[in-house]
């Protein structure tokens, strides 16, 4: 859930990539700490891998300062894929604001997705949050991989669930990842903007909202 | 998972002791002095952590240098923090998994107790059913054997008791009929012999009228056919009776001895007492050998009425003894007996506030004393 500090007018939020092992959580984080251009970005937080698997959570603090003063702070967490890590999943799940979903598009993959987003349901239950209400997007990573399932056949399969359309990704090339960044963010916005009033007390319309947290280099190809 | 979510001040990260110390070789390696400061307008370089500003450098330093000497602390700072999250994940993670086990625990041990109570009940309402289908085994076997033996009796008794009245009135009037053609005959050679003959034979008649007579009372009385339920019985009565019945069985071979003393009456179920004792009667001829006898006494000894019955039979070995009580338990063949005998006869005893004992040797005999309490 969102944190609102009053004496510092500090408003954090909580964006969790989540998804099977190995579908490119960590590589979206990584593009995202490349090409995004926000008014403020921390450091990326890489906690203990190993052989390039996340074994806690990797983490990046973005922000913006507003005109009114508000100062707004998201941080974009990945969980680990591995299905033995599921109690940490579940630690890094809560209390989060948004989830992006990262599916990997590799035909022999598709089963693992579907356990991984029954998990991500679960998780959420237990957690306290309500799926049908979280702000949340589905990515299909590595279009690359010339065994990517068709783009037709994901989104007609996707057509009929509330998180259509799904996005497209090529994390390791940096496609599509902040595309599915900003879907987030419009997903996002109107249940902050109507928990803390973004608009009327912050003048932080969604436009604002959107652009300035998800602005890019000028040399990125996105 | 509050933690994860908290924004570390600096001493958090940082200890006052490391960051004296830090403070002191970022001082040596610039060669002067560096100090932390609690607002932007005494310094110039802000110390960042995760977007979180967490104090001020100030230094005596050119601006280049401060600047690198700031920088230094945050990726020191950076690390701690990588290290506390860590940490704190950890805990996080490792408590709830304690708290999940302690919840599982718990809930095991619920379910634990759930079953072993309705294991405990199990166990109970099977004992009451078996007690249930003992008894009801019991009555079966009771009322079957009396409805026939009462059956028996009806029967007997209605078709003998007719010929024996037409029998015995016959045989007196052929008696005197005697008389009359003795007289008529006076003078004829010798008749005496005959007629002699011919009295025996109907005096031998009525005897044997008089004991089908007396065996037709023992079946009324065995099977309680003119009395209640409850009754005074006199149990050298019933004692008698039951030899009586039995030797019309066994066609009067049976060497038994009856020595019955004064005994009070005693307030029960008639037919069910002859039964308890035909139940160790009929043992106890089944057990004689050749020669054998048994043996029946009654007395008044201590305030209670005692019966002894005892043979010079088989006996009985003692694993045998241990077992004779068992409902069904029998050592003669299948069909010859049912096994509910001393069963049957022990339970009829405490129904009647008494107790059967049972004392036997392999080979030598079988004693088996039945007490009751008077009054
Ligand atoms: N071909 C291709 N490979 C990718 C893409 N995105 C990620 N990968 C590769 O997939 C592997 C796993 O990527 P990660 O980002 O570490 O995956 P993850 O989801 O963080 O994995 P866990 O931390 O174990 O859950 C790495 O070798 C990446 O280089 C992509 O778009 N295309
Ligand atoms: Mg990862």
């Amino acid at each position: 859930m969102a944190n609102y500090y009053a004496i510092e007018n500090k408003l954090v939020l909580k964006i969790v990539y989540y998804g099977p092992a190995l579908s490119g959580k960590t590589t979206n984080l990584m593009q995202l700490h490349t090409l995004l251009m926000p008014q403020r970005k921390g450091e990326l937080m890489v906690l203990e891998t190993r052989d390039d698997r996340t074994l806690f959570f990797d983490m990046l603090p973005i922000g913006l300062r507003s005109e009114k003063g508000l100062d707004l702070r998201l941080k974009l967490y990945t969980v680990p894929g591995q299905v033995q890590h599921d109690s940490t999943r579940k630690a890094v799940l809560s209390r989060a604001d948004g989830v992006i979903f990262i599916a990997d598009s590799q035909l022999s993959q598709q089963d693992n997705n579907a356990i991984a987003f029954d998990n991500l349901a679960s998780n959420l239950q237990k957690v306290g949050l309500d799926i049908e209400n979280l702000p949340l997007v589905v990515q299909f990573n590595k279009r690359d991989l010339p065994s990517a399932v068709d783009e037709t056949i994901l989104q007609t399969r996707w057509a009929t669930t509330p998180w259509a359309p799904i996005t497209l990704a090529s994390a390791l090339k940096g496609h599509g990842v902040v595309k599915s960044f900003q879907q987030l963010l419009s997903r996002l916005y109107p249940a902050v903007d109507s928990e803390f009033s973004l608009a009327a007390n912050h003048a932080i319309g969604f436009q604002t909202f959107v652009d300035r947290l998800s602005a890019v280099n000028e040399a990125s190809d996105e | 998972m509050s933690n994860l979510e908290d924004d570390f001040k600096l001493d958090a990260l940082l200890s006052q002791q490391q960051q004296t110390r830090l403070l002191e070789l970022l001082g040596t390696l610039g060669g002067a002095s560096v100090e932390l400061a609690d607002n932007a307008e005494e310094a110039s370089n802000q110390l960042e952590f995760n977007l979180d500003t967490l104090g001020w450098l100030r230094t005596e330093l050119p601006a280049i240098q401060s600047e690198a000497a700031a920088r230094l602390f945050e990726l020191i700072l950076f690390y701690a923090g990588k290290y506390r999250l860590a940490a704190n994940l950890h805990h996080d993670v490792t408590e709830a998994s304690y708290i999940e086990l302690q919840q599982k625990h718990a809930a095991l041990l619920a379910s634990e107790a759930r079953y072993k109570t309705l294991s405990e009940q199990l166990q109970q309402q099977v004992e009451k059913q078996v007690k249930v289908i003992e008894q009801t085994q019991h009555q079966l076997y009771e009322s079957a054997r009396l409805r026939a033996v009462g059956q028996l009796a009806a029967g007997v008794a209605h078709e003998i008791n007719t010929p024996i009245g037409f029998i015995g009135s016959n045989l007196r009037v052929a008696d005197d009929y005697l008389d009359e053609i003795e007289a008529s005959l006076s003078d004829n050679v010798d008749p005496a012999l005959l007629l002699d003959d011919f009295r025996a034979l109907l005096g031998e008649s009525k005897s044997g009228v008089k004991r089908i007579a007396s065996i037709v009372a023992d079946l009324r009385t065995f099977a309680n056919i003119d009395q209640a339920d409850f009754a005074t019985c006199d149990l050298n009565a019933l004692l008698m009776t039951t030899c009586h019945l039995l030797q019309a069985e066994h066609n009067h071979t049976l060497p038994i001895e009856l020595r019955l003393g004064e005994l009070p009456k005693l307030a029960g179920y008639p037919a069910k007492l002859s039964q308890a004792f035909y139940n160790i009667l009929d043992n106890a001829a089944k057990a004689l050998n050749e020669g054998g006898r048994i043996q029946v006494e009654s007395r008044l000894h201590d305030g209670a009425l005692e019966v002894y019955i005892e043979d010079n039979g088989c006996g009985m070995s003692e694993d045998i003894l241990l077992r004779v009580f068992e409902p069904f338990f029998t050592t003669r063949s299948v069909g010859a007996g049912s096994g509910l005998g001393l069963s049957v006869t022990r339970d009829i005893l405490v129904a009647h506030q008494g107790e059967v004992r049972l004392y036997s040797r392999l080979g030598q005999g079988t004693r088996v004393t039945l007490r009751f309490q008077t009054g």
